[in-house]
């Protein structure tokens, strides 16, 4: 669209900007994956990454051995501590919380992703510590069933790791210090029960993992995340997002189609959704048949001529 | 008394010897670079007492500003550098009898082409941070009209239920149409930027968040980017717009670690 409107102007104003710089330098952004030493009021942890000493700090925060620590270095212990800790939701609640990862599977990148599994009272989340950032996350009203599974590490040793199947048929790989405290809490915690429907949300026809090609400047990427079919719409959205990159009414979609080729999810996995506008938006699914006919039986009957 | 026996670090930038003259940072102090030979990098520094800084919260808030203000001014007259987050501290080593300096040069050393590679791919780009959010008041108003009918009759328990009801009613609408306005602000600004980091929502009481991000944007596009908020505002007013920078690129200055595997677990 071009526009005669004159653009909008950023500020940088310190009293506007203040508060958000604060959080940028304190929590976010700014990190540096640097294994520098910061020696903590005569406590030199000379040779010490500082994530390493501050996960150490954490550990020694909650068994208690920094209270020989003067003050002022327990509260900057903490605060450290603080920053790196998963953003509850409202009247969250932390259940457990140890060193594990997740495996990341389907796409280009094959791999475990070390960080911290948090189970609270409502999602099951793997955060990565440094940079801070949700690798996987999943509500405990779709955790359909947990289980241990023994696996053989490259080194030859076999380990147990904790095998969440959800609702959507997917099956995703933790791995955790203490698998099987984190299964036993999980089976308490009531994983398994059938999910509520949030109050007056429309109901899915179609649920699951799907992937999308987000178009960029630089060039499209493709991102994994989850689709929402209803009769009314489709919505995609990235776990990392707050809200869903891709909103398409269904009485925009004019036709779908299956590409040919490879995608994220292999080959033939590419659906092309053509928009009433003649755009085309690509997604990938590990089932892409049975996509179509969702997407088919859900387009209004006007659109199919 | 603590020595200056440490280097306090803002940031790492391309080899320029004047960048940080007059320069200054956590309570005044003067900034310089340490040149690190064989690499193209220098890192902005103070000399500090090798520990943290640290006090109430309004001084935090003050050191901050300062940091902000001297790694923006570097920033500035470089065109690229790699911003520290607060508190990065680099002690000397007695037992092996290294100085800080020397220890930081050496682990440079060994990121410089990490760094390097950093550097040039943000060079002449800046940080935006875009807040959107929508009134909620004026959605509802848009919404279509409440239902009609003579509510005075009704018991106040009723009437309280009812308006519970309008609410939830108003809050799934106002949800509903930011998620398309999220989708399509997410894919303009997305045509404009180079990358962008949701930063999950944080939206006022009387307000449903729409999007929150930071945005890495070349320096001649910020205008661009400007554009599609202005539109974005000219099409719905009812949209409540936060626009600032530009900033050095905090969120996007981050340096891949090395080897993380599942070893880290074991």
């Amino acid at each position: 669209m071009v526009s005669d409107r004159s653009p909008m102007r950023p500020t940088r104003e310190p009293r506007v900007t203040l508060d958000d710089l604060v959080e940028v330098l304190l929590n976010k952004g700014a990190v540096l994956h640097l294994d520098l030493i910061v020696a903590v009021a005569d406590i030199p942890l000379i040779g010490v990454s500082v994530r390493a000493a501050v996960a150490g700090m954490e550990t020694m925060l909650e068994y208690g051995m920094m209270r020989h620590w003067d003050e002022a270095t327990r509260a900057w212990a903490e605060r450290s501590v603080a920053r790196r800790a998963l953003d509850l939701r409202e009247g969250e609640r932390v259940l457990s919380r140890m060193a594990g990862g997740h495996l990341l599977t389907g796409g280009v990148y094959h791999g475990w992703r070390p960080g911290t599994v948090y189970l609270t009272d409502q999602r099951l989340v793997v955060l990565r510590d440094e940079p801070r950032e949700i690798l996987w996350q999943a509500e405990l009203d779709a955790v359909r069933q947990v289980r241990l599974k023994p696996e053989r590490t490259v080194g030859g040793e076999e380990r147990l790791r904790l095998e969440v199947a959800l609702a959507d048929g997917r099956r995703e790989l933790l791995s955790a210090r203490e698998p099987e405290t984190l299964h036993d809490l999980l089976s308490r915690s009531g994983a398994g029960r059938l999910a509520p429907t949030a109050a007056g949300e429309e109901p899915a026809v179609a649920e699951g993992h799907l992937w999308y090609e987000e178009p960029r400047r630089s060039g499209p990427l493709w991102r994994g995340g989850r689709a929402r079919l209803t009769a009314s719409r489709l919505t995609w959205k990235s776990p990392v997002d707050a809200r869903p990159a891709l909103v398409l009414p269904l009485t925009d979609l004019a036709e779908v189609g299956r590409a040919p080729g490879y995608g994220p999810a292999g080959e033939g996995s590419v659906l092309v959704l053509r928009t009433g506008a003649g755009d085309e938006l690509r997604v990938a699914a590990d089932d892409p048949a049975r996509w179509v006919r969702w997407l088919e039986s859900a387009r209004p009957v006007a659109a199919a001529g | 008394m603590t020595q200056d026996t440490a280097l306090y670090v803002y940031a790492l930038l391309p080899g320029r010897p004047d960048a940080a003259d007059g320069v200054t940072g956590l309570d005044g102090r003067p900034l310089r670079l340490v040149a690190v030979p064989g690499t193209g990098v220098t890192a902005l520094v103070h000399d500090a007492a090798p520990e943290p800084f640290q006090g109430d919260d309004d001084r935090v808030r003050r050191w901050v500003a300062q940091q902000s203000e001297a790694v923006t001014t570097v920033w500035e007259r470089t065109g690229s550098l790699l911003p520290m987050t607060f508190n990065v501290l680099v002690a000397d080593d007695p037992a092996t009898g290294r100085s800080a300096e020397q220890r930081l040069g050496e682990w440079i050393r060994e990121q410089a082409d990490d760094v390097e590679n950093q550097l040039r791919a943000l060079a002449g780009r800046c940080e935006l941070r875009v807040e959107i959010a929508l009134d909620r008041a004026a959605v509802a108003g848009q919404a279509g009209p409440a239902e009609a009918g003579d509510e005075t009759r009704l018991s106040p328990g009723m009437r309280r239920l009812l308006a519970k009801q309008r609410e939830q009613r108003e809050k799934n609408a106002a949800g509903r149409l930011a998620d398309t306005l999220h989708a399509d602000l997410r894919r303009r600004l997305l045509s404009v930027a180079e990358d962008l980091r949701d930063r999950g929502t944080t939206g006022g009481a009387d307000e449903t968040a729409v999007l929150s991000a930071s945005l890495l944007v070349r320096q001649e596009d910020v205008d661009a980017v400007g554009l599609v908020l202005s539109e974005a505002q000219a099409r719905r007013p009812a949209l409540r717009i936060r626009f600032l920078g530009p900033w050095p690129p905090y969120s996007f200055a981050e340096i891949r670690p090395r080897e993380q595997t599942e070893n880290a677990v074991s």
